[in-house]
């Protein structure tokens, strides 16, 4: 057992329901995606890794130690949560500031590290505003921004692309790359597969609170590219965007499901998830996140699973 | 799209120790409570209606004829001042209630305990933000009084001084009791509202029918399980005031019974605690 996380046949249940079941999985260095769909078990293992569930069955361990209330373990990671957030009346610099000082830092120190990271995920220009004004991308970056401030060992990060824009995909990924590339370890979590090849091809596929694959991730695309992967954009303008996408030919179909979301599906993902930006910038449209409600993930894992 | 970014580097900082560490947690806490106009509102209410109504019973007793010249008794007065019971119930729903339950309900929880924090660092912070606000009604009016009363000569300063020390113990323990209390019910639910009528609860559900049955039944041992009862014995007591007809040792025992059960199964549950959702 020398993976940066180990897992074997641990079992975490809510009551009757079944969050992790017999998992078991090794994580190695560098950057692992943690992929499947919603509930599968992702933020399950992610408090568990965490030290804020503790396992029914089985043995955990993170960088070689058990992490359930396990305090010095907590300096060494930084975590991501989802969804949760400090107090919407700190600012970003104040909510990067104030986790640190929780981290033992000196406020010198702190007041300078949160400026750094916060400018690594380009938020310095909104550092000085509150939380609460920040869009869901901002949100993300800045939840990333506490969780590599005070410099981890392992960044565990629960669907950190979830509702960002595209800027900010793209700085929350590259800040991913220059963190593992300077040594650290990335656990990452998403549902939706294609996020995560641009940063690695180690993934391990969940679901129903088991590993049911892991490797390389092209061979789990061939599967998935089958099947119409859904995207759903929050725009002012979801008309004039669907005109401006129309051009793709990869493009299945076009809906609007509400005035301000435009919810499209396309063959080719990659492809989709590459020129989108371009022509964002090209149109000049209000693209406020991107989301994908997409099932096809869980077509595949039901394929998998038989 | 062009995007530079700054190379990410990791860097040795040497850090704080634990005290420092609740510390922050204590100063981010002050802040979202100074922030929180009920909560001001409240605090400077509770503050200054409690002060003024204790100055006024003390000076009250010292004017009625009683044939004592003014001593240390004429403070069991303030200290049994019936607006300490409302203000510091208000003040322990309103400022209290959401301690905990506000930081379970946004998951800011789960963004604590990710540091290296432990559940007993967030529950004393958690304690040290509370106390020192309820003691503005508890401790605060008690100190004032008996300050304002030495500087117009109605006490000597050695009654004065010794009515403060006394002041300190039963105010802090009603403090304690109230804080201790108030933080078990903000750990019970993701729902302040939920906590702050558990306070209310605990305060007149249990003070008012223990008095009306009292007076119904005519056996005082029921005001044992009132906290008020208990607490204006024991300050009765301490200021060597005539008894409210309940033991004060009992009561005493009571109080810091409670007081140190509901601490201990708030620390054993927050301990336990499992944040699941998110």
């Amino acid at each position: 057992m020398n993976g940066v996380v180990e897992a074997v046949g641990v079992s975490k249940w809510y009551g009757e329901v079944l969050g992790l079941n017999a998992f078991t999985a090794s994580f190695g260095k560098g950057i692992t995606g943690l992929v499947g769909p919603n509930g599968a078990g992702k933020s399950t293992l992610f408090k568990l890794l965490i030290g804020q569930l503790h396992s029914d069955q089985g043995k955990i361990t993170l960088l070689g130690e058990n992490p359930w209330n396990n305090v010095p373990l907590k300096r060494r990671l930084g975590y991501c949560p989802e969804q949760n957030q400090l107090y919407g009346w700190l600012t970003g610099q104040q909510f990067v500031e104030t986790l640190l000082r929780l981290d033992g830092m000196p406020a010198a120190e702190s007041r300078k590290e949160a400026t750094a990271a916060l400018k690594v995920v380009g938020l310095s220009s909104a550092a000085h505003r509150p939380t609460r004004g920040y869009s869901r991308g901002m949100r993300q970056r800045a939840k990333l921004a506490q969780a590599l401030a005070h410099h981890p060992e392992i960044l565990i990060l629960d669907e950190p692309l979830s509702g960002a824009d595209p800027a900010g995909r793209v700085h929350i990924l590259r800040t991913i790359s220059e963190f593992a590339k300077d040594g650290g370890h990335v656990l990452m979590s998403t549902h939706v597969l294609y996020e995560i090849e641009r940063v690695t091809n180690n993934i391990v596929l969940i679901h129903n609170g088991k590993a049911i694959a892991s490797g390389n991730i092209h061979a789990i695309r061939a599967l998935i590219d089958t099947h119409p992967h859904a995207v759903r954009i929050e725009t002012s303008k979801p008309r004039q965007l669907a005109q401006a996408l129309a051009r793709m030919e990869h493009l299945v179909s076009f809906e609007f499901p509400a005035a301000d979301t435009l919810l499209v599906r396309t063959r080719k993902p990659d492809a989709f998830y590459r020129e989108l930006p371009q022509i964002v910038s090209d149109t000049k449209l209000d693209v406020r996140g991107l989301e994908s409600p997409d099932d096809s993930l869980d077509a595949v894992f039901r394929y998998l699973v038989g | 799209m062009s995007i530079t970014l700054p190379t990410y580097s990791r860097l040795e900082i040497p850090l704080l120790g634990r005290r420092q560490r609740v510390w922050a947690i204590i100063a981010t806490g002050l802040r979202k409570e100074l922030r929180r106009p009920a909560a001001i509102v409240v605090m400077a209410l509770g503050a200054a209606f409690t002060t003024i109504t204790s100055i006024a019973i003390l000076f009250i007793a010292t004017i009625i004829p009683s044939g004592q010249a003014p001593n240390l008794t004429f403070f069991a007065g303030p200290a049994s001042n019936f607006f300490v019971l409302f203000f510091v119930s208000l003040m322990a729903s309103v400022i209290g209630a959401g301690l905990i339950a506000d930081d379970l309900q946004s998951m800011a929880f789960t963004l604590y305990l990710s540091r290296p924090i432990t559940q007993l660092d967030y529950l004393l912070a958690k304690a040290a933000i509370l106390a020192p606000l309820v003691a503005m009604v508890t401790i605060l009016p008690l100190l004032l009084a008996a300050l304002v009363a030495a500087f117009l000569g109605f006490f000597s300063w050695t009654i004065a001084l010794e009515a403060m020390g006394i002041s300190i113990v039963v105010g802090g323990l009603l403090t304690l009791f109230y804080t201790a209390i108030t933080l078990f019910l903000s750990s019970l639910s993701r729902r302040k509202g939920i906590a702050g009528a558990g306070v209310f609860a605990v305060n007149f559900g249990l003070t008012i029918p223990a008095e009306v049955l009292t007076i119904v039944i005519g056996n005082r041992s029921i005001l044992y399980l009132s906290p008020w009862d208990n607490y204006v014995a024991v300050a009765t007591a301490a200021f060597g005031a005539s008894s409210t007809g309940i033991d004060w040792a009992v009561a005493l025992a009571i109080l810091l019974g409670v007081t140190v059960l509901a601490a201990l199964v708030t620390y054993v549950r927050m301990k336990a605690v499992e944040v699941i959702t998110g």
